[in-house]
Order: structure tokens, then sequence, then C-alpha cells
């Protein structure tokens, strides 16, 4: 029998264009190496900024195996979190041109691609001398990751730099005290075990919080700082609240930031303070990762980037060995977690564009992004988390599960003065001054005045 | 020309040049950027919205400002900053001169030893306080619960009623010395005859120090209230560090709500009005200061 003759007709079709792309693409992927690819831009220098923390030290540490391969160059800047944003943000208004990647948190996007100051990578993509035929991003990545991170109003800008998600952590050692079961036993009448819900989670801080003993049993991020923002929509989220009424972060819709969830959950969170160190509202995440290293807090929600140097480094942490993590409570709005990226992206204006893509996509090759997050990163390849020495980390299970529930938060433009007025709101009822209903109501207000006609109050304000 | 013509140009032309180097340099960094920042005050300039390009909106910003009740808090919270901490570095360092009035020539290292909080960078002042005072390990928190003045379960920036007293408080240890060395200057180099004229009249050190210390350094204390106080007036830095102007609003001085809208939300026509009405109440009580100073 003749194959045309058991092969259908349209499989057939299929199968002869797939036999054609094998025939042209195989021969592709052997072709293109990065060692032609970079002949034309051998000698450049590339200057990037972002955050000083691991993931960007792991980074320098790679740079010199691409230069080796390439000789270009790559010169990084490091700076605290906001001074890496102002100073993009400068750059790219003044045309200053100084950077040919920026490496930005992904609330910065909309700001940068409404003004004109990002390229879009689907140039790269498609330039069959630039883009290395094995990466196949749809495939190498988390999707909604990817998407959520690096894209907006439908055009993917960059890549991941980093998946942040913030989850809990806990004392495992603590958990597995007999004494500490028996005595929790006897009090709530439950086994002593990470918390399913959120009135668990305060069962247990509450149990643990000995302030005498120098032991409390949660810690807030409640400065007034981006942290306490970025802390709070956890709770926002699981309780099924959010800020807009909108399916993705580069959406406009109506504001619900002062719905009943949202202000069940400040209540809630609020509620935490009793069993926090008296200092919580002027602590951001360096003072609490200091605190669980000192061994001085029983449970805390936290950055998946922080968790090696509390859970492995055992130079930096007295608890380092002794720590468990699990995905945030179940509330109402099921097991969710706030994600965070940072992400490469390439200025519209940069002087070399094209190196600076050959060096992110190089970067965002399995083997680099497997250094990267070993070295403190959290990278946003499935691939990587399934790898046996990452595997081991006690704190993969979590961040793998945090990644794939991912919340899109906004990415608009105003997004900026957005989480400035969350910040103030949420700071003011922390400290008191007002309740959890009347900050959310004037937060929901002057987000509504922001962002205009797009976003109506979805519970109108008194 | 006649020779002396051309001596007189000479003349003034020789001061000119050697002017004209610091002239250029104060009028590109204090003049331009003023007036560029007077101008962006006027527009809608904002890096976040791609709409709002620095179109002219004449006094809209400023309008705004009136409306504006966190720039409103910001602003009574700033000047009783301002003018409560200047207050108190004027009698600490006026009392700290006059003891040293007399000490001074024996005792320089004392005067050595009460420039170094001045001497610090404000930042370094920030850093410094912030674990001092932490709420956990910071070893002035420490002392205060022993001796019962703070309660254990309380942490000094974490507290709205007791932030902004600290603040102040810290203000005056940085910058007391500053107004103990210019007074202490002051008070070495007053003649001597009106002192002695007051005691042959039988003045005693109370009267002196009311009838003729006083009078004699007001232009001197007008020059240092000043100065504290425009000072006092853009605190930034340690505030920052320190607070971040939480919890809540309790310590949201004027120049960390300027650097908010400017640098956070990147709204920098209404952050520049912002910036120009700190400008303006400075302007108002340098005004006020230096009437009161020439006024009898």
């Amino acid at each position: 029998m003749r194959v045309a003759e058991w092969w259908p007709r349209a499989p057939r079709r299929a199968g002869v264009v797939a036999a054609l792309l094998c025939v042209f693409q195989v021969p592709q992927v052997l072709a293109w190496t990065l060692e032609e690819a970079a002949k034309p831009y051998a000698g450049t220098t590339l200057r990037t900024i972002g955050e000083a923390l691991p993931p960007l030290e792991a980074m320098k540490a790679l740079a010199p195996a691409f230069t080796k391969r390439t000789g270009i160059k790559v010169e990084i800047e490091m700076y605290e979190h906001s001074e890496a944003v102002n100073k993009v943000m400068l750059d790219l208004n003044g045309k200053r041109r100084r950077y040919d990647f920026i490496l930005q948190p992904h609330r910065e996007l909309g700001k940068f691609v409404a003004n004109g100051h990002l390229t879009p990578i689907d140039g790269f993509m498609n330039d069959p001398k630039l883009r290395d035929p094995a990466f196949v991003p749809e495939q190498a990545l988390y999707p909604a990751l990817w998407k959520e991170i690096s894209w907006y109003g439908g055009k993917p800008y960059g890549f991941p730099f980093t998946a942040l998600t913030m989850y809990a952590w806990y004392r495992a050692d603590l958990l597995a005290d007999p004494k500490e079961q028996a005595g929790f036993r006897a009090k709530y009448g439950r086994a002593l075990a990470p918390a399913r819900n959120w009135q668990e989670y305060r069962d247990l801080a509450e149990w643990f919080h000995r302030p005498d003993k120098g032991l409390y049993g949660t810690a807030l991020q409640g400065k007034r700082h981006e942290a306490l923002w970025y802390e709070w929509l956890n709770f926002l989220y699981s309780f099924g609240g959010d800020v807009l009424k909108v399916s993705s972060g580069s959406q406009c819709g109506p504001v619900i930031v002062n719905s009943p969830a949202a202000v069940e959950s400040l209540d809630y969170y609020r509620s935490l303070l009793k069993f926090a160190p008296p200092d919580s509202l002027n602590y951001f995440w360096d003072d609490v990762m200091a605190l669980m290293q000192q061994g001085r807090v029983f449970e805390l929600i936290m950055w998946n980037d922080s968790t090696y140097a509390v859970s492995e480094d055992r130079k930096a942490s007295t608890v380092a060995g002794r720590m468990a993590f699990d995905m945030l409570p179940a509330g109402k709005g099921g097991k969710v977690g706030q994600v965070e990226g940072w992400s490469y992206l390439i200025p519209a204006a940069a002087k070399n564009r094209e190196a600076a893509w050959l060096f992110v996509q190089w970067m965002m090759e399995y083997r680099q992004q497997l250094a990267q997050h070993l070295g403190g990163g959290a990278s946003a390849r499935p691939d990587v988390y399934a790898a046996p020495e990452v595997r081991k980390l006690p704190y993969s299970k979590a961040s793998m599960q945090t990644n794939e529930v991912a919340r899109p938060k906004a990415t608009l433009p105003q997004s900026g003065e957005m989480t400035d007025i969350l910040v103030r709101e949420l700071s003011a009822a922390l400290a008191g001054e007002k309740t959890s209903k009347a900050a959310l109501d004037r937060a929901a207000k002057d987000i509504g005045t922001l962002l205009g006609k797009c976003a109506p109050l979805e519970y109108p304000v008194q | 020309m006649t020779a002396a013509a051309a001596r007189l140009g000479r003349d003034r032309a020789v001061p000119a040049l050697l002017l004209a180097p610091a002239a250029i340099v104060a009028v590109a960094v204090l003049v331009v950027p003023f007036w560029l920042m007077a101008w962006t005050a006027l527009t809608d300039l904002s890096y976040a919205d791609p709409d709002r390009s620095g179109r002219f909106v004449g006094i809209a910003n400023f309008a705004r400002l009136a409306t504006d009740d966190v720039f409103g808090a910001s602003l009574l919270r700033t000047t009783a900053f301002a003018v409560a901490a200047t207050a108190l570095e004027l009698v600490a360092g006026f009392g700290l001169a006059l003891l040293l009035v007399h000490a001074v020539q024996r005792r320089r290292w004392l005067l050595t030893a009460l420039l170094v909080p001045m001497m610090l960078a404000p930042v370094a002042v920030g850093l410094m306080w912030r674990l001092l005072l932490q709420g956990d390990f910071g070893v002035v928190t420490w002392m205060l619960r022993a001796s019962g003045l703070l309660a254990r379960d309380a942490a000094i920036f974490s507290n709205a009623s007791l932030v902004m007293p600290v603040l102040v408080a810290i203000d005056v240890w940085q910058w007391t010395p500053f107004v103990t060395l210019i007074l202490l200057a002051a008070l070495l180099g007053l003649p001597r005859a009106p002192f002695e004229a007051a005691t042959m009249d039988g003045a005693g050190p109370w009267r002196r120090f009311v009838d003729v210390t006083l009078p004699l350094l007001r232009p001197v204390l007008a020059l240092v209230v000043l100065l504290r106080l425009i000072d006092a007036f853009k605190e930034f830095d340690k505030v920052w560090i320190l607070t971040g102007g939480g919890p809540g609003d309790a310590s949201e001085l004027l120049s960390l709500y300027a650097y908010r809208v400017s640098f956070q939300r990147w709204d920098l026509g209404y952050g520049a009005a912002v910036a120009v009405a700190i400008y303006g109440a400075v302007l108002v009580l340098c005004t006020v200061l230096h009437r009161l100073a020439r006024s009898r």
C-alpha cells in the first residue's frame, strides 16, 4: 500500500508542512550559533541596571562566560530597589541612552510602553540572525508568568529576570516539637500543623507569640513603603478582593479596592499586629528577613528571593535547615499568590539593542537559569524547578505552586501613583489613624479620580 | 579715549572678569534650575502619562495645592517641626555657648566633640538613629524601656504620637552645636565697653544679659534662626530613612511629599508646584524674620 492511500488528506497536508518545516528548521537549529550571531557586535560593551540582590549578583557571575564566547562585555550597575527604578526613569526620559537593557519591576511596564521607551521583542524573535531557534519561550517559560511580567497590551517586551512570589514561611523545628504539639492540641483541639486557612494562621501566630522569650508569632512589613502594599496584596487576593475589576494588568476597569472582601482582608491583616514585634510599623522586607534569620519569628509571608538567605545560608541565618515553606493559606479567593516579576527590557533608544538581545536570550537558556536560580534567583522556567538540585531546596514546591496561581496586578502607566495612594492609606489604617473601611474608601476615591472614566467606583464612597 | 578713562575701564573690567566664573556657576546651578522648576510648575508634565507632555496649564497646579488635604497637613506639620526644632536648638545652643564662653580657651576639645553630630552626613545620622531606636535591639530603645520611659510593647517609630517629637529631638541633637558655634563666636566678639558701663550703672548679670547681651546679639540670633528654620523646613534625608513619612501620615513633611509626587508618581508639574510652595513658605519666613531683626 502506498503512503498516500492510508494517509488521510488533511493530516497528509499537515504532515508535508511539518516535514518541510523539519527540513528547513533542523539545519537552522544546527546552523545558528551564539558566536556567529554575535560576531558583528564583538567588542561592544553592554551596560545594564538592576536591584542589588542575589539574582543580579548571580547574573554578574555568569556574564564573563558570555563575554568569553562573544567578545561582548557586560557592565552591571546595582542599586537599592527604588533607586534602580528612579535612575531608569530619569535615563529614559532624559534620553541619555546609558543602558542597553534594563531590569525593572513589571509594575513599571505600562509607563514605559505608553511613553514609547521600549522595543517590543517580537522583532528580535523574528530575526533568524538573532533568534536562537532552540529557545522557544512559549514552551520554555510559565506562559501566564511571562505574560504577566513581560507583556503589555498584547505584545511581549522582554523576558522575566525573576519571577518573584510570596508565600508562607514557618519554623519547621517548632512545629515538630512534641511539647508544642501537645500544648497546641490542648488549647486549640487540633494538631499543630501549617495553616490551611487564615484562622489557623492567626491561631499559630497567637500560640507562638512569646515576646518575653524573644519569639514573635508573626512579623509584618508595616513601614510606609512599597513592601506594605506587596504584603497586603496577598491578603487582599486571598480574601477574594482586588484593586481593579480586570482580567489583566494592562487593563483599566472598575475600582473595587474598597469591597467588603478588601475591608475584611485589611481588618484581618491589622489583627495580626497583636502577634508581631512592637516596631512592625517601621519594618520592611530587610527587617523581617533579619528577624527570621535571628530565629525571632515563628511565621510570616515573604518573598522567594529572600528564602535562600534564611533557609540555606548557615553563615547568615541561625534557622538554616529549620524552615518550612508553603503556599498562602486559602481564603474566600482560593489558593492564590501575588507575583512581582523583574523583566529584561530593551529601551527603544538603546545603543546596542541587538547585542543586548543576544545576552538576554543567552541568560534565558536552561544552564544560566539554573545557575542563577541556585544562586538565589527565581526562574520563570518550569524545567529549572524540575532539576534535582532545585527540587532539594525546601522552598521550591511553594515557589512553583505559587507561580502557577499568580494573580495579575496593575501595570498601567498610573500604577506607581496607585501604589503610593494605597501605601499611604494602608499605613494610616495600621497606625490606627483610620478604620480599614475609611482608609480603603479614600484609596478607592483617589484611584478612581486618578484613572478617570475607565475606573468607576463599584462601591461608591459616601 | 584719555588715559584716565582707559584706566577706569580696566579697573572695572578686572573685577568683572574675576567675578564672572562664580557668577556663571551661580546662574547655572541656582537661577536656571529655579526658573526651570517654576516653569514646570505651570505645566502638566508627567513622566507617567504620555498625554501630559508639558502643556502650559497656568496656575492649575497651585489651585490644586489649595484643595490638597495631604499637602495642607504636610505644610502644618513641617511648620511645627521647623519652629519646634529651631526654638529648642536656639535655647540649647545659646545655653551651651554661654557655658563655653568662659571655658573655650582651655577646653577646645569640648567644642570639637560638640561639633561631631553637625559634621555627620544626614543619611549617616538617619541610619545611626534607626539602629539606636530600632524596636527590637536598639540600645536607646532598650534604655528607655529599662528606665520605664517607654512601654515594653511600644516602639518609637511605630507610634504616631511619638514619632514627631523624636524627629525633633534628633534634629536638635544634630544641629544645636551649629547654633552654639555661631553664638559662641559672636559672644567672644562682643565689645567690653557696654558691659563695663552697665556694671558701673549697677546692672547685675541678668540685666546685663537682657539689656546688653541680647540686643547686641540680635542680628546674629536672627541669622541663626533664619538658617535653622530654612534648613529644618527642607528636612528630608533623616526622616526619609527613619520613617518614610509614616506611620500613616504622622511624619510626612513637605519635602517628602514633594519627592513622592515628583519621583514616585512622576507628576513633575504638580511636584514642582509643591517645591515652589516650599520655596514660597521659606521666603515668607525669611522676610518676617528679616523685618523682626531690623525693627527696634
